[in-house]
């Protein structure tokens, strides 16, 4: 009965009442919990009622058998009676439930009766309780009504969780550790430290630059041999963005490319970084020696020309006197491989040593040409698969398809669980970037190491700017790079990772003729890396 | 034989409830119907029988006249001394 007045007024209120509270839902509450009260009401009216029917009916039977017979009306339908004799007073019938009855004496109903009685009381004190726990309910609801109207007393604390973003983040780097040898870590701090200083230089400032550069470039001639070193950079910052560390290789790379305006001072800029991965010694600066000499190799095999001798013997020259410009070449399929190394057989470590080796040599020697003499040429499709080898007891062994990946054939899998990111990511690249052409020739494969060392040692000086021949492990690189296909950078990644383990092998700088190209081509892909 | 039946108001008592007001106005038309029925039974000639119905049933049993009108008319009074009581209560609110 108090219940409806509230309810209206409440409403009004809550309509009036501030935000927070949520004023309709707060009434609305209300109304429900006074619901619960009325009818909570209704029922106990109705259980008294049948509680009086009982004690009426008690009554009744207490009295009945009193009398032998009584005159009563006989209902006959629900309006009509007829006189009629109640005779067998002390003869009841009692229902039990579900239509069966039960024949007893009128004392026995009595009992029975009683007995419905309690329970009926029962019955209403339960419903009386809930009838008083939801009143103060209410009660509650009216004063945090009240409390709300009051004024913004009462605020709403939330606090957002954000998505795990540095989460992941640490996670990745947590992960890279792992997966490479403990000298990586040292790199790794190193590359930290070139992040942090590009944090601070303005991202736009670097782009700009590197843009300055483009233009630059593009003026001077596009035949210069700087042009290598440019190149060069752009592997850098690619070969890095496909192991994770690439980014920060990339970004160490850029800002000494911003420092140095003219092109020779981007070389010696590139040295030094070579130099300072020479200082850290560790497997990767070393893989990243090999990989930059054999991608100059590969370069020249690009240009194909035979004629060029020359031309690489005086960019071999300019890269000893730079003495660093091969160390910046990174090959980006040297990474993976060595990841695989390192968690592999003892075949790994035979790799990593001829590694370190080469690279001792080309300090030593200044960049010297002979260390292309391992270098494969790749001027057919079964040319790649000369990349692809395995080398098993220090041997090398032609690897049966270029599309599985060395550990899962072997079974040596340790690997798999550490730097499973980075192996996974070249095994994918591989198919991608090595078209099937190369797949089908799996069988000019097994000769792969002895006839790549020969012919090394045959083209040690490969032809610079030959003509582009009709496969070389560079053309994809040229394609997806090129400027005319500036979107597809990311693919090209994979297929610069293809190139293996064969970095060992070389020495400096590549071929100039696709320089121009390629150089603008790289920058554009960093660039578009970056901005991912 | 004409027959008058009675209805025991015992569920007036039942209900000393919490609302006044509905209440009250329970209390007065009960009371009204009382007084009908006492005036009924006062007004019955001698010879005439008296049925009382059991509650929460459709039997009837036959009563004494003099009983039932005494019967009633003491539940008439009970009645109205129930409804004065909450007369004074409200009053005593209002002076309040």
């Amino acid at each position: 009965m108090e219940a409806p007045p509230g309810p209206g007024p409440h409403a009004a209120a809550s309509a009036s009442a501030a935000a927070p509270l949520r004023a309709p839902e707060v009434a609305r509450l209300r109304e429900e919990q006074e619901k619960v009260v009325t009818s909570c009401q209704e029922k106990i009216q109705h259980w008294r009622k049948v509680d009086s029917d009982y004690d009426a009916l008690q009554e009744r039977l207490g009295t009945l058998p009193d009398k032998l017979s009584y005159n009563i009306m006989v209902p006959f339908g629900p309006f009509a009676f007829m006189p009629g004799k109640l005779v067998h007073t002390n003869e009841v019938t009692v229902l039990l439930g579900d239509n069966w009855f039960a024949k007893c004496s009128a004392k026995q109903a009595a009992g029975l009766v009683e007995h419905r009685k309690e329970h009926v009381r029962k019955t209403i004190d339960d419903l009386k309780k809930v009838m008083k726990n939801f009143e103060s309910r209410v009660e509650f609801t009216e004063d945090l009504q009240k409390m709300s109207d009051a004024a913004g007393d009462i605020v709403d604390i939330r606090e957002e969780i954000k998505s795990d973003f540095e989460f992941k983040a640490k996670h990745r780097i947590a992960h890279k550790p792992h997966s490479k040898p403990k000298t990586s870590d040292v790199f790794e701090a190193d590359f930290a430290n070139d992040v942090n200083s590009k944090d601070s230089l303005a991202d736009k400032d670097l782009w700009a630059r590197l843009e300055e550069l483009e233009r630059q470039e593009e003026l001077l001639g596009e035949l210069d041999s700087k042009p290598d070193t440019v190149i060069a950079n752009g592997e850098d910052t690619t070969s890095s963005e496909e192991e994770r560390e690439d980014q920060n290789i990339g970004v160490h790379v850029a800002p000494q490319v911003t420092d140095s305006v003219t092109p020779s001072s981007c070389r010696v800029a590139v040295t030094r970084s070579g130099l300072l991965s020479g200082q850290t010694r560790g497997q990767l600066t070393c893989s990243m020696n090999g990989s930059d000499s054999y991608h100059s190799d590969e370069e020249d095999d690009d240009d194909g020309g035979d004629g060029d001798d020359g031309n690489e013997n005086v960019r071999d020259a300019e890269g000893a006197g730079d003495n660093s410009v091969p160390t910046i070449y990174f090959s980006h399929t040297v990474e993976p491989k060595r990841v695989r190394i390192n968690t592999g057989k003892n075949t790994t470590l035979k790799f990593s040593e001829k590694k370190e080796e080469a690279k001792r040599k080309r300090k030593s020697s200044g960049g010297g040409g002979h260390w292309a003499q391992e270098l494969p040429t790749i001027r057919t499709p079964a040319d790649v698969y000369r990349v692809f080898v395995d080398v098993v007891n220090g041997e090398y062994v032609p690897r049966k398809s270029i599309l599985k990946s060395r550990s899962r054939e072997d079974s040596v899998c340790s690997d798999t669980s550490e730097s499973s990111t980075a192996d996974f990511d070249d095994r994918r690249g591989l198919p991608r970037s090595v078209s099937c052409d190369e797949a089908t020739c799996s069988d000019t494969s097994e000769s792969i190491l002895e006839e790549e060392q020969q012919e090394s040692h045959q083209r040690k000086l490969p032809p610079v700017t030959g003509t582009p021949e009709a496969f070389s492990g560079t053309v994809i690189e040229k394609e997806l790079l090129s400027p005319s296909f500036p979107p597809h950078p990311a693919m090209a990644h994979p297929v610069l990772s293809t190139i293996p383990e064969r970095k060992e092998v070389l020495s400096g700088v590549a071929g100039g003729s696709e320089d121009a190209a390629k150089r603008v081509s790289k920058f554009k892909a960093a660039r578009l890396q970056q901005k991912n | 034989m004409p027959f008058c039946e009675t209805r025991p108001e015992n569920g007036a008592e039942l209900v000393p409830t919490d609302n006044s007001a509905p209440h009250k106005v329970d209390l007065s038309s009960k009371i009204k119907e009382q007084k009908v029925v006492v005036d009924e039974l006062s007004n019955l000639k001698k010879n005439r029988k008296v049925y009382r119905q059991q509650q929460n049933s459709n039997i009837f049993f036959l009563a004494d006249r003099t009983e039932m009108l005494s019967e009633s008319k003491n539940l008439l009074d009970e009645l109205k001394k129930e409804y004065q009581e909450i007369e004074n209560l409200e009053k005593t609110k209002i002076k309040k």
